[in-house]
């Protein structure tokens, strides 16, 4: 080959050398690229393929979490609910239940005594013959009374008034009086008949008829009227 | 001389090749686009060169003008979402087999006729 060295030919020996030179390089690139891309066995995919399939696999990845979210709110919805359900209902069941007895609105059986007390002709019961046996019942562990039918409760006032016995609401009573008290039978009426301080004896001995009676089933109607609660607040404990 | 500074622009290009940093995987389509535009301008060049009509601002701006514009459609494919880059390597692909086609041809041509005067001579000679 002929090697001449004019202007002409070096300009273009140079020029092609250059662009053998950058069309080898960037071969060796782009191969280099595709080798290592192979190596590391990141799939044959372009870039929009698998963006997209990312975005698929994203999008279903929400859809189930924002599923599972939910199912676990509503399962813990439901644990929340049968929790309430079973303990705190049922506790407050029978809170309220042992509340609403000893308040005296409920209808009441269970075993114990009555006590009659009549007007003779010698003296008359008082309302506070009434109050003085109330209270030795009360005493004497008696968990609800009624006085001929009317249920004795903790803010029940027993009076006189102008010759009959009213118990408070309205409630006008006249002889016999007939006191139911449920409670341990045998306590009450070792309470009621004790020698001579006992209330029976005591009465008895002024002249006063009264009498004990002993019995099994004993029904005690429930406050009729509503109360009313219009002052007490509960005390907040911090 | 051409041929020299033909192989040692290749045996550096080899060589930078090599030791040049990884493309990142986005950008190898528009390389690959890149190379095979370039490589349609090589064979251009070549054919044009058999033809003796070879000029060296035309083959320049051809290698570097085509890959230029080959990126820069397919850039713009990926922008409108239209595969782009695919037409270009049809026509470029397409180009490069007519180029090599009429390469063939011409020495097929050449060396058919060398086998013919070589007959003729003999058989002049043996007259």
């Amino acid at each position: 080959m002929k090697l001449n060295f004019n202007k002409a030919n070096i300009t273009m020996s140079i020029s092609i050398l250059f662009v053998s030179m950058v069309l080898v390089a960037v071969l060796f690139i782009q191969y280099k690229t595709v080798e290592q891309v192979n190596e590391t066995d990141i799939e044959n995919l372009r870039d929009s393929e698998l963006s997209e399939l990312i975005s698929t696999w994203k999008s279903k990845y929400e859809e189930v979490n924002d599923q599972l979210q939910e199912t676990i709110s509503k399962i813990y919805e439901y644990k929340e609910k049968i929790a309430a359900n079973e303990e705190a209902s049922e506790l407050l069941d029978e809170e309220l239940k042992k509340s609403n007895l000893l308040l005296g609105t409920t209808e009441v059986t269970g075993e114990g005594v009555v006590i009659t007390l009549e007007d003779n002709k010698e003296t008359h019961i008082t309302a506070s013959n009434l109050i003085e046996l109330v209270n030795e019942l009360w005493s004497a562990g008696a968990e609800a009374i009624s006085i001929n039918g009317v249920r004795v409760i903790n803010t029940t006032e027993i009076v006189d008034v102008a010759g009959y016995i009213l118990i408070k609401p309205k409630q006008r009573i006249t002889s016999p009086y007939e006191v139911k008290a449920i409670g341990d039978q045998t306590y009450l009426t070792s309470t009621l008949c004790l020698k001579n301080s006992g209330f029976i004896d005591r009465y008895q001995n002024i002249g006063k008829t009264v009498s004990i009676e002993q019995q099994r089933n004993i029904k005690i109607p429930a406050y009729t009227d509503s109360i009313e609660i219009k002052y007490m607040q509960e005390v907040e404990e911090e | 001389m051409i041929l020299i500074a033909i192989i040692v622009g290749c045996i550096v290009g080899a060589l930078i090749g090599l030791f040049a940093p990884m493309v990142s995987y986005t950008y190898s389509g528009y390389l690959a686009i890149a190379i095979i535009a370039a490589l349609d301008s090589v064979f251009g060049g070549i054919l044009a060169t058999l033809k003796k009509n070879f000029n060296l601002t035309i083959f320049i701006t051809g290698f570097f003008g085509n890959a230029i514009l080959a990126i820069l459609l397919t850039l713009l494919g990926q922008k409108l979402n239209v595969d782009i880059y695919l037409a270009a390597i049809v026509v470029f692909v397409g180009r490069i087999f007519t180029n090599l086609a009429i390469i063939r041809r011409y020495y097929v041509d050449m060396v058919m006729k060398k086998i013919e005067d070589r007959k003729e001579k003999k058989e002049t000679n043996n007259k």
